[in-house]
């Protein structure tokens, strides 16, 4: 059972070692301060853990998840993967290249590209071998039941397989971190359960770190961690570990 | 999947926009292509004549840079010329473009003194050579022959003139084949211009040197005050007809690029606005903006590669379709160098890069976060 680290105002992971990530002080502000999205975010996640991320709509869960990602820069604080900060880092796209995957609500899979070429499309411009890139991707969506799906474009997939296909996408660099924006919101119960499921199991088999936007209960279950938020803070009278 | 082919892939999305724009640079293209084909065969055509007839100077005025340079007195200056060392021939030139036929576009219409090496390297084909000076005859070229259905006996009209063609020949440059020919004499008469020619042609020594050609040159720079001895290459250079048509070739390629720009700009521009949350997707997932800017120059430079290899076939078949108008006929022979037909592919790429380089730096500064709300 992990305990707030309330002294430090810090929510800790479970296992006391290095965090996978971690971030002081986060702050992201708009119109010069006056519209304060996330404000003085202080978060650490454990290397395997499946945290999920909670709150009502508009609390800043997405822009908590995109900081995280480096998709976005915090206005203060600092964000820290295995303690490197990212302000240290060159290149922020080589970052998310090897060490992130994304998983959003709505997909965001390329329209006009097949399922076998959409999945590809993170490998397009970086250094090894097509071929290998090329099995690896087969070998996912065998993985993930789409060996059948290849050369579909996604407007003719249902919405469950259209995120499996996704989350081929973002396993395809074997990141360390699965950053996933409500992804089961646009699916119905069924497929929802069905990506969860292949969540929970791609995490398993490779020791990935899940960190999950939703503002689903019965999604939020299946994670060993929530982390609140209300109104851009951590409410960490509310945060819960399993 | 390579980048090549996801440029390719997202072209092939939007073909009609794609296939305008290149339709729009080929279109460019084959303008210039067509232009300068011209410009350079014309400067090769007249070229090809001067060295054909085996003269290795011609004295002509000094200000003259006109295709026809305007007419002197020839006897004078044929009589000193005579007397130079090394020169072994001086023959009068007269050449003036004239309605030959009232349902026929002008001809350019040659005097050589009768007898001289200038009709040397003719073949004739049909007929006769003029028996000599004074004979009122013509003989003409292969194009002139088709382009006026003359034939050895038929009369030809000029500037009022009726005279027989007594002769068919051929050149090896085309503007002599698409000419009429008489004799110095003749064509004086026919002009009204007794006397006088446009240009002497020099014939020298077959041992003289260069030393020797530039001491004639400076000695007639001395001794004829006036007039110029050139070489056949320096005539052409510096015609004001070639030098037009070469500026008017060169003014078409910078246009044709300017234009080329804006309409790649344009589409360029089209699509990445429309493409905002998809190059959001790209960098989320790790592009880097340098990978951004290459997918858009190159889409950019396959589009215009493809409008300027379209063009290079356009404007050369264009050029054909002109050579072989009846107005045109025998006075373009156009020269299209490889070197040429393989440069303005690239140079159309170039373009496709430049036109694509704002729309690729305005596609890679996008925040990701941002451009992935858009809808």
């Amino acid at each position: 059972m992990t305990q707030l680290n309330l002294e430090q105002g810090c929510l800790p992971g479970t296992s006391g070692s290095t965090p996978i990530f971690r971030a002081e002080g986060l702050a992201l502000h708009f119109d010069d301060g006056r519209t304060r999205a996330l404000d003085g975010i202080d978060i650490e996640v454990d290397e395997g853990e499946f945290v999920a991320i909670v709150g009502a709509s508009g609390c800043g869960k997405s822009t908590l998840l995109n900081l995280i990602g480096a998709l976005d820069t915090p206005t203060t604080g600092e964000r820290y993967f295995r303690d490197r900060p990212y302000s240290a880092m060159k290149d922020l796209a080589d970052f998310r290249r090897q060490h992130i995957g994304f998983v959003f609500q709505s997909f965001h899979l390329i329209p006009t590209l097949g399922v076998l070429d959409n999945v590809l499309v993170p490998t397009i411009g970086a250094q090894g071998p097509a071929a290998g890139y090329r099995e690896r991707a087969l070998e996912l969506l065998e993985r993930l039941g789409l060996a059948d799906r290849l050369r579909h474009f996604p407007a003719t997939l249902s919405g469950g397989e259209r995120q499996r296909a996704a989350i081929a996408r973002a396993l395809i660099n074997a990141p360390d971190l699965l950053l996933a924006d409500e992804p089961t919101g646009s699916l119905d119960s069924a497929n929802a359960a069905q990506v969860l499921d292949l969540l929970s199991e791609v995490r398993r088999e490779r020791g990935l770190t899940i960190i999950m936007v939703t503002h689903d209960a019965g999604v939020s279950s299946r994670a060993d961690r929530l982390v609140p938020l209300r109104d851009g803070k951590l409410d960490q009278s509310a945060e819960v570990a399993r | 999947m390579t980048l090549f082919e996801f440029a390719l892939h997202n072209l092939r999305q939007r073909p009609a926009r794609s296939l305008l724009t290149a339709m729009a640079v080929a279109l460019g293209v084959a303008a210039a292509v067509a232009l300068t084909g011209i410009a350079s065969g014309f400067e090769a055509s007249w070229q090809k004549a001067n060295d054909a007839r085996g003269t290795d100077l011609i004295v002509t005025r000094l200000a003259s840079t006109n295709a026809m340079p305007s007419p002197f007195r020839a006897e004078p200056l044929q009589n000193q010329l005579r007397g130079y060392p090394k020169v072994r021939d001086v023959v009068g030139l007269l050449s003036e473009m004239l309605s030959v036929d009232a349902s026929a576009p002008p001809l350019f219409v040659f005097g050589w003194t009768h007898d001289s090496y200038l009709w040397q390297h003719l073949k004739l084909v049909a007929g006769r050579w003029p028996a000599n000076a004074d004979e009122p005859v013509v003989v003409i070229g292969v194009v002139t022959a088709e382009l006026l259905h003359k034939k050895v006996g038929d009369m030809l009209e000029i500037e009022g003139r009726r005279m027989p063609v007594v002769g068919v020949f051929e050149s090896s440059a085309a503007i002599e084949n698409g000419a009429v020919l008489m004799t110095l004499d003749q064509a004086q008469q026919t002009t009204d211009k007794p006397g006088k020619v446009n240009v002497l042609n020099v014939k020298l020594d077959p041992a003289a040197t260069t030393t020797d050609v530039d001491a004639i040159k400076a000695r007639i720079r001395v001794e004829m005050p006036g007039f110029i001895a050139i070489t056949s290459g320096e005539l052409v250079g510096q015609n004001t007809v070639v030098r037009i048509a070469k500026a008017m070739s060169n003014a078409t390629t910078l246009i044709a690029s300017l234009v080329g720009i804006l309409i790649v700009f344009n589409t360029m521009l089209m699509s990445v606005n429309e493409r905002t949350r998809e190059i959001g997707i790209l960098l989320a997932l790790g592009w880097h903006r340098r990978t951004v800017i290459q997918l858009v120059c190159g889409e950019a430079a396959l589009l215009t590669l493809a409008g300027g290899i379209a063009g290079v076939l356009v404007g050369v078949g264009l050029t054909w379709q002109l050579e072989h108008l009846d107005l045109l006929r025998g006075k373009i022979d156009a020269n299209f160098p490889l070197s040429f037909l393989l440069m303005m592919p690239i140079l159309a790429m170039l373009v496709g890069v430049c036109g694509g380089l704002y729309p690729a730096m305005k596609a890679s500064r996008l925040a990701p976060s941002h451009a992935l709300r858009q809808e």
